[in-house]
């Protein structure tokens, strides 16, 4: 069963990108991926802001991404760029920590205006992090969530559609395999 | 007052504010918002009884130069015209389609075939149109690379209008914005300061600047051979 590591990144306690990380968590469990969501403002910040991975708490989390087969990075949008607490955990990892993964990047905002910032700052990232296959991001307007934090049935619709995808890469990460595939 | 070399034209007072539009269709919507910038800059400088003077670079009449000076470093009659004429320029106003999350090649070809330091310290306001506000970010992550690598000084607004906009009261309000920044800038003489103060401190490529880029003199007998003349008979001094 392919393994997945939803990482969402809010340091806000009420968060959409921690609620789409939920959702999609949950919708790729019930297509048979062994998904797991960890909200990285619950980990310890002394020795995450210190980078200090021998802490049980960072060396589970550490462990976690090394073990996945993909990883999905939900995050905020915050002047413009993904969170700070993002690249506060992806600065800790080693310097290929996603190499042979699959990789999901989705961000929720207020404005269509920001859309460009996944690939204009999260992608390079991932990118030199050694991810194999960057699938490609989801923008989520805040407007597309309901007061519960829900997501509304156009944006349901779209992530059935961005899941599957990320399912089939798990299965197939190598650009290889990914180009017979969409041949 | 004409130039005699380029046909340029030189007013004798106010601010000379250039237009430089990549809008490839006529009417086009990317030269429409470079114009109504220019001319709120032009209208809130009359209120200040100050003069602004606008003229226009309309990029698709230049394409044809454009490529060749991509590949062959020459510049034909227009686009030697052009520079002439950014290189009087108090300020400028440079508008881009985007295409494919970028901004058009036609815009950025332009600007890559200039020379580097033609436009050090020159006030800029960005300005790009696009189908959709998804690529709004365009402008402050490639166009303002762009010119921060010519070393202009572009203002804080920029002005970016998806097909939604148009009608919108918010993009006149900030295209005012710009607008006003832009005559503040133009009011500092900063780019004249730049120029006349504090030329030799930027870095200038060889051939760059006429010759003033290197700061050499051209009278000393090593220069003297290598411009094709002759060093000076011994004995004279």
């Amino acid at each position: 069963m392919p393994t997945v590591l939803a990482l969402s990144s809010s340091p806000s306690r009420s968060s959409r990108s921690a609620a789409v990380a939920e959702y999609a968590v949950t919708a790729l469990r019930s297509g048979g991926v062994d998904a797991n969501h960890l909200r990285l403002r619950e980990l310890d910040p002394s020795p995450l802001l210190a980078a200090d991975t021998t802490h049980p708490e960072i060396e589970s989390a550490v462990r976690a991404v090394a073990e996945a087969d993909g990883i999905l990075l939900a995050t905020p949008t915050y002047k413009a760029a993904y969170s700070g607490l993002l690249k506060v955990f992806l600065d800790l990892l080693s310097q290929f920590a996603f190499a042979g993964k699959a990789v999901l990047p989705i961000a929720t905002g207020g404005s269509p205006a920001h859309v460009l910032s996944l690939d204009y700052g999260l992608r390079p990232v991932v990118h030199s992090l050694g991810a194999w296959h960057v699938l490609q991001s989801l923008f989520v307007l805040d407007s597309q969530l309901d007061e519960a934090l829900r997501p509304g049935e156009q944006l349901r619709s779209t992530l059935e559609g961005v899941l599957g995808d990320f399912t089939h890469a798990l299965q197939a990460p190598s650009r290889t395999a990914t180009i017979a595939r969409s041949a | 007052m004409t130039n005699p070399i380029d046909g340029t034209e030189t007013p004798a007072t106010g601010f000379r504010l250039v237009v430089v539009s990549g809008g490839t269709s006529d009417p086009s919507s990317t030269r429409l918002l470079a114009d109504r910038i220019a001319e709120r800059t032009a209208r809130l400088a009359g209120e200040r009884a100050e003069q602004v003077h606008v003229s226009t670079i309309d990029l698709r009449d230049l394409a044809a130069e454009i490529s060749s000076a991509l590949v062959s470093q020459l510049l034909g009659p227009k686009l030697t015209r052009a520079v002439a004429t950014l290189r009087e320029a108090d300020g400028i106003i440079a508008s881009a389609p985007v295409y494919k999350a970028a901004p058009s090649g036609l815009f950025s070809s332009f600007f890559h075939v200039l020379d580097n330091d033609l436009l050090i310290g020159k006030p800029v306001i960005l300005a790009a149109t696009a189908g959709t506000a998804r690529h709004a970010l365009v402008v402050d992550n490639e166009m303002r690379a762009l010119f921060a690598y010519l070393r202009t000084l572009t203002a804080p607004t920029a002005v970016f209008a998806a097909s939604e906009d148009w009608n919108s009261g918010e993009l006149g309000a900030r295209i005012g914005r710009a607008a006003f920044e832009m005559l503040v800038l133009l009011e500092s003489g900063f780019s004249h300061k730049i120029e006349n103060e504090s030329w030799q401190r930027y870095q200038h490529e060889y051939g760059s600047a006429g010759g003033t880029e290197l700061g050499i003199d051209l009278g000393t007998d090593l220069m003297r051979l290598a411009t094709g003349g002759s060093a000076r008979p011994t004995g004279s001094s």
